[in-house]
């Protein structure tokens, strides 16, 4: 007998396991970058995920859409659908006429967001934490690309979409992973600072001197744009503790809370003509 | 032979659907959910042990692969702790008797238990970060898969004596 067939499911085992460390070897001093074969796997297996998803949907959805509410059901998702863009509009506006001085600044500033809103249906989530990252319905055929600004429903800032971005679908680094960091500034006192998720329902709020002075419980933070992905002015979250930073005692440690609620985050804006938008 | 292998290869891959499948649903129906429920876990020790450790091994490549891909960690550490997960599943299963329900739930337990472990230290190797528990929820997710897995077992026993029933 040969010594395949002796020792076959011993070769198979070996063959499998060097292949996974050579895998995991050639991406660790490359960081969070994906590879090509990685990406394969997602666009292989995304379409699986649309199906599954649109079923659930689907059946979720057919009694109140067909047998009971068809004529009103149409009518309010045209309605939310139109609430949606609206509501994204005003949050923008606000945020402009904020930080815009004379009408024709704020004409040009509104311009940018014109058309640049993809809305998104979220089909799925990280399969190892929740609190990585999501995938969306929409790709680069819907004019989605790498390092765009993503929001929720209420404007508040969901992530940025990295790669791999597929043909019909996205995956979307939310603000709470652990990879991730935002540049923000607090609306009240004004502090500027880099919020870190920690793949948890909270973030971080880094580099605040501990002679700083202000930063209270429930002041929010928004985007300053220094990071060139974020537009400035997109709310991102409120902050929820001030403590003293015992490993490093020149920062504080502050805690914030993102605003978007990870259990309602059905549908998203994706901003394709924000800064990051075709890097 | 290469018939065997390419069939078993096929095969692998439509289970891989399968476990994409379940863990898309189970995301849009409550993304909670994924942190106690790995459906390419429950895939991957129910057709190991069907199959052994051969095809175990390689759904468990499969699947694990899967998983990474639809996760931000490094990819490849769901693919090897799934291999081993499906290797050792078929390898053990063929030497013991796990077929009443209590000894093969018992057997998962301990098969995820393992995983779980495996897991968590080739994270925090790789990444040199300690692994969110998600409040102690995440060590919940080795029952639900056993339970899960064996229940498995249970309705096909049942649906075997129904169809023989019938005939």
């Amino acid at each position: 007998m040969p010594l395949w067939e002796k020792r076959r499911s011993a070769l198979v085992l070996a063959g499998l396991m060097a292949f996974h460390v050579l895998l995991i070897s050639i991406q660790v001093p490359r960081g969070a970058e994906k590879s090509l074969f990685a990406r394969a796997v997602f666009f292989l297996y995304s379409p699986v995920q649309r199906v599954a998803s649109a079923t659930v949907r689907g059946i979720g959805s057919l009694w109140n859409g067909y047998f009971a509410l068809r004529g009103v059901r149409r009518e309010n998702q045209k309605l939310k659908r139109e609430n949606f863009f609206l509501s994204q509009d005003i949050r923008f506006l606000e945020d402009r006429l904020e930080n815009t001085k004379s009408e024709a600044e704020l004409r040009a500033s509104l311009a940018e967001f014109e058309g640049s809103l993809v809305a998104a249906r979220v089909i799925g989530v990280d399969s190892a934490n929740p609190h990585q990252a999501i995938v969306i319905d929409k790709g680069s055929i819907d004019g989605v690309g790498k390092n765009m600004a993503v929001c929720d429903r209420t404007g508040a800032l969901v992530g940025r979409t990295i790669a791999p971005v597929g043909l019909k679908t996205a995956m979307i680094q939310l603000v709470t992973d652990k990879d991730s960091s935002v540049s923000v500034k607090s609306v009240v006192a004004g502090l500027t600072g880099s919020m870190t998720g920690r793949s948890t329902e909270v973030c971080d709020l880094r580099y605040i001197l501990a002679s700083a002075e202000g930063g209270t419980e429930g002041e929010e933070l928004k985007t300053t744009g220094f990071d060139r992905i974020y537009p400035p002015g997109i709310r991102v979250g409120v902050i929820q503790s001030v403590d003293k930073d015992e490993s490093s005692p020149i920062f504080k440690r502050i805690l914030v809370k993102p605003l978007f609620r990870f259990d309602t985050l059905d549908v998203v804006a994706v901003l394709t003509k924000g800064p990051g938008g075709g890097l | 032979m290469r018939e065997t292998i390419a069939k078993d290869g096929l095969r692998a891959f439509m289970g891989t659907v399968a476990a994409v499948a379940v863990y898309s649903v189970a995301g849009a129906s409550a993304p909670a959910l994924l942190v106690v429920f790995n459906a390419f876990s429950v895939v991957v020790l129910y057709f190991s042990i069907r199959r052994g450790e051969v095809f175990g091994a390689l759904l468990g490549t499969m699947c694990g692969l899967a998983q990474d891909a639809f996760s931000l960690g490094v990819f490849g550490v769901a693919g090897i702790t799934k291999t081993l997960l499906g290797f050792w599943t078929g390898y053990v299963s063929r030497r013991i008797d796990i077929a009443p329900f209590t000894r093969n739930a018992l057997f998962m337990l301990v098969m995820s238990v393992l995983e779980m472990i495996l897991w968590v230290l080739i994270t925090a190797l790789v990444r040199l970060k300690s692994v969110n528990v998600e409040g102690g929820l995440l060590f919940l997710q080795p029952v639900v898969t056993a339970v899960l897995g064996s229940s498995l077992f249970v309705l096909e026993r049942r649906i075997k004596a129904r169809r023989s029933r019938g005939a």
